[in-house]
């Protein structure tokens, strides 16, 4: 390798971080606030990456991307009372429909069970939670049995495991609905990893009590902006970046609007966008694989006067074991206003879902919706976000390590290549794929840098 | 299947030793997805199969433990 050893040892004075999601402001944030001169090169036109906010109606936001946190999200939760944000409460008040028996009507079901085996759907908790405590989630790479767990899919794990019709119905649901994973997409090492990452399977799951308790007020994109903010004209966007070059005196980042010249670089997009970018000296090894694929989420918004379901007692959340809207929630504002209908669209769904033309989303989207809450009329806004297909972040919630990922990838996914160090949520072990890992990822790339000086 | 038993099934399932043969599963920390791991240790333990109503309207040891019994029957 023929990295620049003296980068090593230099201070990093001045620090070009690519990519405008939380993970990178995060990094430019701290940078900034230790007199780093800090330069943010962003893709797109907007801050935020895999948050976005969409004004569904006047002053009502609905997250396009990433949504939801709870208690355990220590560093995010830090980052928005400096930026005085404040949380929401997700509500789940009233009967939940599920579509997934067969029968011509959803059923009403107080909570949040759906109508299947209590004693399957236990099994199928049992043994992944088995898995998932099997690993060892800092180094997924190192858990006992890593090899054979790496190289089955968790599609293969689920036909060789569950016997019961209602734990197969279910867990391609519950996966879809944990990490926007068809079960084929997925490694059983990653499937077990990623649930250890985000607390467990209960942790993971739970809205109250869970990684699920809250919203940020105004939308999640609203962190983004305002460190963004505060970084100033720091931030540039539209400037996509497609070299990183490395000599013995520093770094040049070649992006749309030119070049940029630094001790250091944070790259803190996904694996698979970042090797992408042309490295001068080469990378020693890719950080994505032909298996590493797209968190397959398409997100759906059907927007009402008022959230109406609530007349009949309905919660707003539900399952299906069709799609496309594989489930629902209510993320209506606090306050009153707009009635904000979620829809996930996730797995194998998210593809088929996303190829279609948008008349056809969402004629398919308000029939389901209307089968489910009965009486619900056509809504007054409908809004379709495919992360699948798009460009700058090539899937949500995060990728998906596909057999074989983990053990080539995992070691090169934090390691700095010289002056080139690592971040985005893909390279934290704690909270993968949620926002809580891009904050902490961001932390720990910009403590790095401090740790060269 | 005693009321012991199923203490032990709680403790395990809700991974607190505070629990008694009184203790409501849903008050302490229990929600659906881990309520059916209580039913799949039920069932294990004595082939009995309980719905996740059982354990909404029995949520307490002693409750569940008289449900099995009269299952059981």
């Amino acid at each position: 390798m023929s990295v620049p050893t003296s980068a090593a040892t230099a201070a990093a004075t001045s620090v070009v971080v690519v990519g405008a999601g939380l993970a990178g402001l995060t990094a430019a944030a701290d940078l900034a606030g230790r007199g780093v001169d800090v330069q943010v090169l962003e893709a797109r036109d907007r801050v935020g990456g895999r948050t976005h906010g969409i004004e569904v109606a006047p002053g009502d936001w609905a997250d396009a991307g990433a949504a939801y946190l709870g208690e355990r999200h220590t560093g995010l939760l830090a980052l928005m009372e400096r930026s005085g944000l404040k949380t929401v409460p997700t509500v789940m008040e009233g009967d939940s429909r599920f579509d997934v028996s067969g029968a011509a009507r959803a059923d009403s079901i107080p909570g949040r069970f759906p109508p299947l085996s209590g004693v399957a759907l236990g099994e199928l908790f049992d043994l992944l939670d088995e898995v998932t405590r099997s690993v060892r989630v800092e180094a997924p790479w190192l858990t006992p049995d890593a090899e054979r767990l790496d190289a089955m899919t968790a599609a293969e794990w689920a036909d060789d495991r569950l016997r019961h019709p209602d734990s197969r119905l279910f867990f391609p649901l519950f996966l879809g609905e944990m990490m926007a994973a068809a079960p084929a997409d997925v490694s059983v090492l990653h499937m077990a990893f990623y649930l250890r990452s985000g607390g467990g399977l209960r942790y993971l799951n739970a809205f109250a009590g869970g990684a699920q308790e809250w919203r940020i007020d105004g939308g999640a994109h609203r962190l983004s902006e305002a460190l963004s903010a505060g970084l100033g004209d720091r931030v540039r966007l539209s400037e996509p970046v497609t070299a990183v070059e490395q000599d013995d005196t520093g770094v040049t980042v070649r992006s749309a609007g030119g070049a940029t010249r630094a001790d250091a670089v944070i790259v803190a997009t996904p694996p698979v966008l970042a090797d992408r970018i042309d490295f001068s000296p080469a990378l020693p090894a890719p950080r994505s694989g032909e298996r590493t694929g797209p968190g397959c989420a398409v997100k759906v918004h059907l927007i009402h006067p008022s959230p109406l379901w609530r007349r009949q007692g309905l919660s707003g959340w539900s399952v299906s074991a069709e799609g496309p809207l594989l489930s629902t929630v209510d993320d209506s504002p606090a306050d009153g206003g707009a009635g904000i209908l979620t829809g996930f669209v996730t797995g194998d769904e998210a593809r088929r879902f996303a190829a279609l033309p948008l008349a056809e989303q969402r004629a398919a989207a308000v029939a389901q919706a209307g089968r489910l809450f009965p009486d619900l009329p056509e809504p007054v806004g409908f809004h379709v976000t495919d992360w699948v297909n798009d460009p700058y972040s090539r899937g949500c919630y995060a990728a998906l390590f596909g057999p074989g990922d983990w053990l080539a990838l995992g070691p090169h996914l934090t390691r700095p290549h010289g002056r080139v160090h690592w971040a985005g949520t893909e390279t934290s072990t704690e909270f993968f794929g949620l926002m809580e890992g891009a904050v902490r990822s961001g932390h720990r790339a910009a403590a790095e840098l401090a740790a060269r000086r | 299947m005693s009321p012991d038993d199923m203490v032990d099934i709680f403790r395990r399932v809700l991974e607190t030793d505070g629990v008694t043969a009184d203790t409501d599963f849903f008050e302490s920390g229990g929600d659906s997805l881990m309520g059916t791991r209580v039913l799949s240790a039920v069932a294990r333990a004595r082939g009995v199969e309980l719905s996740f109503d059982d354990l909404l309207v029995a949520p307490t040891p002693a409750l569940l433990a008289d449900r099995v019994a009269s299952v059981s029957r």
